[in-house]
């Protein structure tokens, strides 16, 4: 590491924001930094400002404001009028194309960033192996890349960005063309290179649940703007808004007021079906229109009185066997309320039961 | 990156300029030659006024008139032919469809001139294969008159009747058969279908492809003078000529002609463009789908036949026409009376002039053809790839010769460089400059259909990859670029070697080509002499076609 001006992030980025032609605002003010070794996510819907994000860490796109600094080393500066280009910047990246030369073949593909590097044959050759080694593609080494299949030229894709030992390497939603079950399967191995080659990442998926496993860090981005950033956990417990309790994970969102004031960080929050709750809350101005979010699969369901706080009559009206799961649509004076239960015992639709919304899960959301 | 961005700016403006002051000057010498009614000689005029526009409308409107009607004609009978050939190959089971589709290019590379020579052999009153035929089996009069607007329209259509066929079968096939097959489903008929859905949804393509056709029908020029001529019948192209060539030469009037052509085309293909962009109904998603063909039973047979009656047409019989004629000492289709000779040959190719026009017309297509690969892809590049300011606007240029008719681009040139220091009028530098300029739209369209195939990303990851902007030219842009910078080449050779319209004015007694002399060599020598230049230039043209389709063939199946 060199220059490092004592900052212990591998990656700073700082009120990043860029305008497209045409005054387009794909990024508007982003901030965050990615410490050594982590993998973050930036995670959103489609023209959420993520990939335009990345893109401007790798030197792809040319930001309009703020500051990009990667392993101390200001890469981007609006104000010291500093813009090192792509090449210089020492990172790596995966493209959502994968972006395999068809022209040559996977060993001149993997060996690209070497030769560039001017490594010596023989180094090259063995990096090379190394690297195709880790995506077990070695035996392929000498067929022409337009010749491989989408899961093969994602492995290529893969080796190339790290055989040149980066410590930092950008992954644009790398899986998005994979089929659903050679995505959960590179998706392991994806976590497991990470982690073993200690390399800082930052990768980009509208995948909710992807970015949940991969991560240790999730960046939950909304019209190029940062909704929130937290650990998985954090995000799929303690949603902070609408947009993130609505966009990761399967959530209720249940309308009302907050009564009186927080005590231990809980309040009383009435519904609009007039049910009272106990709720997390943070902070909250008492009597005001809000919003509340529970997760469908923390909520218990019984015939009768079911433990713990909360609890809510309903009557099952809708039920969907999904396999690993039964979600269950349970029509209640606050609305429909959404419950998914394991697949253990089915309930039958029509059937009076009694739900129970653990306190330490329904949380109030910012206005 | 901020050095590299002044570096790009400096590039484009240089070319703005550059392409700016190739393409805008002929056609500012146009105008003012149009309100020149003073001294044709001098500039600035000496007099301004409208005279030459409105003496269109008195003394020459026979002559629009003529234009229009056969501009209408071959436009009705391109599109038909397109149309019918169009939908016969993409919706239909008919037999060897795929040979078929190869066989529609060919029409394409012959040239309208060659075409329209051929027509002249096989229909003109009397003398013509057709008719001669007719006598000996004891016909009286002409079965047909090919000197007529009607023969002039006929031999147009002919021709363009694959530019049609091509723009409609694109817009046939890339129509998602899903949406006829959903009707299909709904419990429509074949023939609700097509009137319900296919029909509206192809309707933009085809009324596109007629209007593009029309455009281009105005501004030709061959087939109207080689056809036109001997009838005394003219349309403004050849009036153009005409004029300019008549003792003494009328420039205002050959400029007002001129301009009012240019300014309907461009509203023809501003039509056209607002057609296929406002159009845009799903159909247009740049995907090709190949739609589950009608199945015709015994009818199909009828359809191939219909298809290669086009291609005997267009093709098959002029070829046969021209080389039957160039091995004659007098054209006869009566095989008992013919006489056969080598003669034709090696007189078109010892004849001093002859042989001259076409060493130049092949040294022309040469340099225009390194030049121009060349220029034109760091021109495709800076429009498509880099971010630098007014690529927009150099893509408007380099595609703003395809709305002038080369005659009138020609006649705007002749005018330029006659004023221009340097003594470039009337050498081979001067039509090397014409044809690179009026070439600019082909070659250039040529590239940015590869370079819009090459994924950025390809570009791009070199980038991360560590390697700068020449190490990613040299191995990625460049390799990837390759099969369509030999494309473009290839298609800007030939395109040098038979391009007359914009010749025919800016050739000098010292800078003779081989397209302008074989219309010298109809008009004042036989017909046979014409026949054997006709066909040398072709085999020309065709050579270099073949090379590309051999390179471009190949490195297309490497990259599949």
């Amino acid at each position: 590491m060199k220059g490092s001006d004592g900052s212990s992030a591998r990656i700073e980025v700082e009120d990043l924001v860029v305008r497209y032609a045409g005054d387009v605002v794909a990024v508007n003010g982003v901030s965050f930094c990615v410490g050594p070794g982590e993998h973050v996510t930036l995670l959103g819907p489609s023209g959420c400002g993520k990939t335009t994000t990345l893109r401007a860490i790798a030197g792809l796109e040319p930001p309009s404001g703020g500051r990009i600094g990667i392993e101390g080393r200001t890469m981007y500066s609006a104000r010291e009028r500093i813009n090192v280009p792509a090449e210089k910047r020492g990172v790596s990246m995966v493209f959502q194309s994968y972006a395999v030369w068809p022209h040559m073949s996977v060993f001149d593909n993997v060996a690209y960033g070497l030769r560039v590097r001017r490594l010596s044959a023989a180094d090259v050759k063995k990096e090379v192996e190394r690297a195709l080694e880790l995506v077990q593609m070695r035996h392929l080494a000498d067929r022409a890349a337009s010749k491989l299949s989408g899961g093969q030229q994602q492995r290529v894709a893969l080796a190339r960005a790290i055989a040149f030992s980066p410590t930092v390497v950008l992954f644009d939603e790398p899986l998005s063309n994979l089929d659903a079950k050679l995505r959960a399967e590179m998706r392991v191995e994806l976590r497991e290179l990470q982690s073993r080659l200690g390399i800082t990442s930052v990768y980009v998926t509208h995948d909710q649940e992807e970015a949940l496993a991969i991560s240790d860090r999730v960046i939950v981005m909304n019209v190029g703007v940062i909704e929130q950033i937290g650990t998985p956990e954090q995000i799929y417990n303690r949603p902070k808004n609408r947009f993130v309790a609505d966009f990761v994970g399967s959530a209720n969102l249940i309308n009302g007021r907050v009564k009186g004031t927080p005590v231990n960080g809980r309040v009383a929050f009435e519904t609009a079906g007039g049910a009272v709750l106990e709720v997390v809350a943070p902070s909250a101005l008492s009597g005001r229109e809000s919003e509340i979010a529970v997760r469908t699969a923390y909520i218990g369901m019984g015939a009768d009185a079911a433990s713990g706080g909360n609890r809510m009559p309903g009557r099952i009206r809708q039920r969907m066997f999904h396999g690993d799961f039964v979600q269950y649509v349970v029509e209640t004076a606050s609305g429909a309320i959404l419950v998914r239960q394991p697949p253990v015992t089915l309930v039958d639709e029509g059937t009076e039961v009694t739900l129970s919304l653990p306190p330490e899960f329904c949380v109030l959301l910012e206005a | 990156m901020k050095l590299r961005a002044g570096w790009q700016s400096v590039v484009s403006v240089l070319l703005i300029l550059v392409i700016g002051f190739l393409v805008l000057l002929p056609v500012l010498f146009l105008v003012e030659k149009t309100f020149n009614v003073g001294d044709p000689m001098s500039f600035p005029a000496d007099k301004h006024g409208t005279g030459n526009l409105l003496s269109l409308f008195t003394e020459d409107f026979d002559i629009i008139l003529n234009t229009v009607y056969v501009a209408l004609m071959a436009t009705v009978m391109a599109i038909l032919i397109g149309f019918t050939v169009a939908w016969i190959l993409t919706r239909t089971n008919v037999a060897f469809r795929e040979q078929l589709e190869r066989l529609m290019e060919v029409p394409y590379y012959m040239t309208p001139l060659v075409g329209a020579l051929a027509w002249a052999v096989l229909a003109a009153p009397k003398s013509g294969f057709f008719n001669q035929a007719w006598h000996a089996v004891g016909g009286k009069g002409d079965l047909f008159d090919i000197y007529t607007l009607f023969g002039i329209a006929w031999v147009m259509a002919l021709f363009e009747g694959t530019v049609a066929y091509v723009m409609i079968s694109a817009s046939m096939k890339s129509m998602d058969p899903a949406l006829e097959e959903s009707a299909r489903v709904m419990g429509a008929s074949k023939l609700r279908t097509t009137l319900t859905i296919t029909l509206p949804l192809v309707l933009p393509g085809v009324l596109g492809a007629t209007l593009f056709v029309f455009a281009e029908m105005l501004g030709s020029f061959a087939a109207a003078l080689v056809l036109g001529i001997p009838g005394r019948i003219y349309v403004v192209t050849t009036s153009i000529w005409s004029t300019v060539e008549a003792f003494p030469p009328n420039y205002g009037k050959a400029a007002a002609m001129g301009l009012s052509l240019f300014l309907i085309m461009v509203a023809m293909l501003g039509g056209y463009r607002w057609i296929v962009t406002r159009g845009s109904y799903t159909t247009i998603t740049g995907k090709a789908f190949r739609p589950r063909p009608m199945d015709m039973g015994r009818f199909a047979w009828v359809l191939f036949s219909i298809c290669l009656l086009y291609i005997v047409l267009a093709v098959v019989l002029p070829v046969a026409a021209l080389l039957l004629t160039s091995f004659q000492t007098f054209a006869t289709v009566i095989l008992s009376q013919a006489t056969f000779t080598l003669t034709n040959y090696s007189e078109a190719l010892s004849l001093g002039p002859v042989r001259t026009a076409l060493m130049n017309s092949i040294f022309l297509g040469v340099c225009v053809a390194s030049v121009g690969a060349v220029t034109m892809s760091v021109l495709v590049w800076i429009i498509y790839r880099s971010r630098a300011p007014g690529s927009a606007l150099v893509e408007y240029l380099a595609m703003f010769p395809s709305s002038v008719p080369r005659m009138v681009f020609g006649l705007g040139l002749l005018w330029a460089w006659i004023n221009m220091p340097g003594g470039l009028y009337g050498t081979l530098w001067l039509l090397g400059i014409a044809y690179f300029t009026v070439l600019l739209p082909l070659g250039v369209r040529t590239i940015a259909g590869v370079v819009l195939q090459i994924d950025k990303s390809l570009e791009e990851c070199a980038r991360v990859c560590g390697a700068g902007w020449g190490y990613q030219m040299r191995t990625v842009t460049l390799p990837l670029l390759k099969p369509g910078v030999i494309a473009a080449w290839m298609l800007l050779f030939a395109a040098s070697v038979r391009e007359v319209g914009a010749s025919l004015l800016l050739m000098g007694p010292h800078s003779k080509v081989i397209g302008p002399s074989i219309v010298a060599t109809w008009a004042n020598s036989g017909t046979q002499l014409t026949a054997a230049m006709a066909l040398i230039q072709t085999a020309v043209v065709m050579v270099a076609l073949i090379i590309l389709f051999r390179v471009t063939g190949s490195t297309r199946r490497e990259l599949s």
